[in-house]
């Protein structure tokens, strides 16, 4: 049988295009919504997700992976200590503030690790090479943020805390749409430029009266310090403090029996599987900071206008048609054929509203993540929640046009 | 044409028994009576139709005439099973209609009957084909495409098959229409104002062509109209005004 749905949507091919064109917006805004809250959950955890710990050695009042108090450095030897533990390496966290090569200012999220380490970088280098980062004040930035810190092809430096800095590298997809530009550093030049940004000193003389009588003092860093003038940076000692400590296990080992074995010597701590401590970092931004709630939001809202515009269509479509409803109904065609034709209908405009509106957002994901470093995760199991999202949208805009079908006095068919 | 010519025109012929209950045998398509019609309107009430009564012999072409707001496309409706009226009954084919639940009656109509409309009602996104196919399709008979062929060939369009609504002539289009009402070959033909939309020729060669098809295969067929130039193909006529029946004729 003909499609009298199919052949209705592209009987006047002009207001077909203008209808899809709304439900693409429609799909458009709900891809992008969801495609934004997704990749946006994926980013904030995606450096612990790239790393090949078994388990994470966090303070005890970690937040999140980027909010937490500091851990001794000592605590590394005490874990090697312990029976299971393969291997233990430290990452610090630290923030510092960028001034490019124009003299902007531009927060900046430094990582230091050990670039002989296994467990740290297990991201994939577009240029550069970690051994690169040995050399003192130099860092690898992720892709995405060379806009946010003033670089170019031409121009790879600047300066943290007056300390030059060198880009040696990029890292590809490692930037967490939450945060500051990342850089990568050696556990040294991290802790180094970590520690630079203010110098202080406290001077204290007993008063004649037994009274302490302190002065404490704080001076930046001159700017635009050189290389040549600058001491290589130190490495760390046991008492500075750390961020993390990530962990392998030896193989065949009880993950939860070496978790309590680690509590147990390392006071003042917790201690996580990779899979723990990234979903307490997205639930911490999704949750707890209302990001999550927002771009929800914006998605149910799309949703919405989505409904309401293919709603829009749909009954204007029937509308149209309704004499030929009438006519069908007069002809004795049960309201079961009826439903079919305009569920038809939606189910068409649906899959070619989806289809095109998956291309531009995937295209449109793809700019932003090479541009701005801002990812929009389409993955196929978002496209596929889309897709169903699109059908449930069309399906029960339908029903509107359902309703106005049913109310069709088959009478009408007499009228000229 | 003027509602005076027609009564000139009756007053001709000869009358018929005023009882259709009484004239029912098993030749009758269909029986309406005393089929009453009160539209409500906040605390009016207006009789579309006062105490109808009307038999339509199988086999016959009956024409509904009268001016306009006489109440005859009310009156088909009705006899179509499209509205239930406030009192009366409706029989057709021996099947109490009145009676019958919305989707008994779309059933009784897909089965038994078919219609052609003053305005076509084609489906103006399908071809002439398809749109005898989609009656053939509703009734589930197989080879629709085939007998969708075949019909609009007994109507002289086999050549257009393939055109659109918006493509053919007025003409064309009400025997694509005729095609359909004829698809699954139904029992009654109802039509509204076939002609109306048409010039004189063509409304003439319609109402003939829809006569001949009628009468080769024993169809019945009730004709609303005012137009009293296809009075020579009807067998029998029924004059209504001011929602009654005036004069009912039998022709030739």
């Amino acid at each position: 049988m003909a499609s009298i749905a199919r052949k209705n949507l592209f009987e006047d091919i002009p207001r077909f295009l203008v209808a899809q064109a709304g439900i693409m917006f429609a799909v458009s805004l709900v891809t992008v919504q969801l495609g934004i809250l997704r990749g946006f959950s994926r980013s904030t955890a995606i450096v612990i997700d790239y790393a090949r710990a078994d388990l994470w050695v966090a303070s005890k009042e970690m937040v999140a992976f980027e909010l937490t108090s500091p851990l001794p450095a000592d605590y590394v030897n005490k874990s090697m200590a312990i029976t299971g533990v393969d291997r233990a390496e430290i990452l610090l966290v630290r923030a510092g503030r960028w001034r490019g090569a124009d003299g902007k200012l531009s927060p900046a999220r430094i990582f230091g690790f050990n670039p002989d380490g296994e467990l740290f970088a297990g991201w994939t280098l577009s240029d550069g090479s970690l051994q690169a980062i040995k050399q003192p004040y130099t860092a690898i930035i992720a892709s995405g943020v060379e806009k946010s810190l003033g670089l170019d092809e031409n121009n790879r430096t600047g300066s943290i805390a007056g300390l030059p800095v060198t880009i040696v590298g990029t890292a590809e997809d490692v930037q967490s749409n939450a945060s500051s530009p990342f850089l990568f550093s050696s556990l040294e030049t991290a802790n180094t430029y970590g520690d630079a940004e203010i110098n202080s000193s406290i001077n204290c003389v007993r008063q004649p009266d037994g009274n302490l009588n302190c002065t404490n003092s704080f001076k930046n860093r001159p700017l635009g310090q050189k290389l040549g003038d600058l001491a290589s940076p130190q490495p760390l000692s046991l008492s500075d403090p750390i961020s993390y400590i990530l962990i392998r296990a030896k193989p065949g080992q009880n993950l939860p029996q070496l978790k309590q074995r680690l509590l147990a010597a390392l006071p003042e701590t917790q201690i996580l599987t990779q899979a723990e401590i990234a979903a307490i970092t997205r639930n911490y931004w999704e949750v707890r900071t209302g990001v999550g709630f927002i771009l929800g939001l914006g998605a149910t809202v799309g949703f919405i206008v989505g409904m309401v515009v293919v709603g829009q269509i749909l009954y204007a479509s029937v509308a149209d048609h309704i004499r030929e409803f009438g006519t069908l109904k007069a002809m004795g065609a049960s309201n079961g054929v009826i439903y079919r034709i305009i569920i038809e209908q939606s189910l068409w405009m649906a899959i070619l509203g989806y289809v095109p509106s998956i291309g531009i957002c995937l295209t449109l994901g793809q700019w932003t993540q090479m541009t701005r470093g801002i990812m929009i995760l389409i993955e196929p199991s978002t496209a596929a929640a889309v897709l169903l999202l699109t059908v449930v949208m069309c399906m029960g805009s339908a029903i509107f046009a359902v309703q106005k079908v049913t109310r069709v006095d088959p009478a009408i068919v007499f009228k000229a | 044409m003027t509602a005076i010519d027609f009564k000139r025109f009756f007053a001709k012929t000869t009358p018929i028994a005023p009882s259709p209950v009484q004239a029912m045998a098993k030749e009758t398509a269909i029986v309406a009576s005393h089929i009453n019609l009160v539209y409500r309107n906040g605390g009016e009430e207006f009789n579309a139709l006062q105490d109808v009564s009307l038999t339509v012999k199988s086999g016959e072409v009956h024409l509904l005439m009268g001016p306009s707001g006489s109440g005859k496309t009310t009156l088909l409706s009705i006899l179509a099973g499209l509205l239930t009226p406030t009192r009366g009954q409706v029989n057709l084919l021996g099947e109490e209609i009145t009676q019958l639940s919305r989707s008994r009656l779309a059933a009784f109509r897909l089965k038994h009957l078919g219609f052609v409309f003053q305005g076509f009602n084609l489906f103006p996104a399908l071809t002439a084909c398809e749109n005898v196919e989609v009656a053939f399709h509703l009734k589930g008979v197989p080879q629709a495409r085939k007998h969708a062929i075949e019909l609009l060939d007994q109507v002289g369009l086999a050549d257009r098959c393939n055109h659109r609504p918006q493509d053919l002539s007025g003409g064309q289009k009400q025997r694509v229409a005729i095609a359909r009402a004829l698809a699954g070959n139904p029992q009654i033909i109802m039509a509204d104002e076939p002609t109306a939309a048409l010039d004189s020729q063509n409304g003439h060669a319609i109402i003939t062509l829809l006569r001949n098809l009628a009468k080769t295969s024993g169809r019945t067929v009730l004709i609303v109209t005012h137009d009293p130039r296809i009075l020579d193909v009807a067998d029998r006529v029924t004059d209504l005004e001011d929602g009654k029946v005036v004069t009912k004729a039998k022709l030739g």
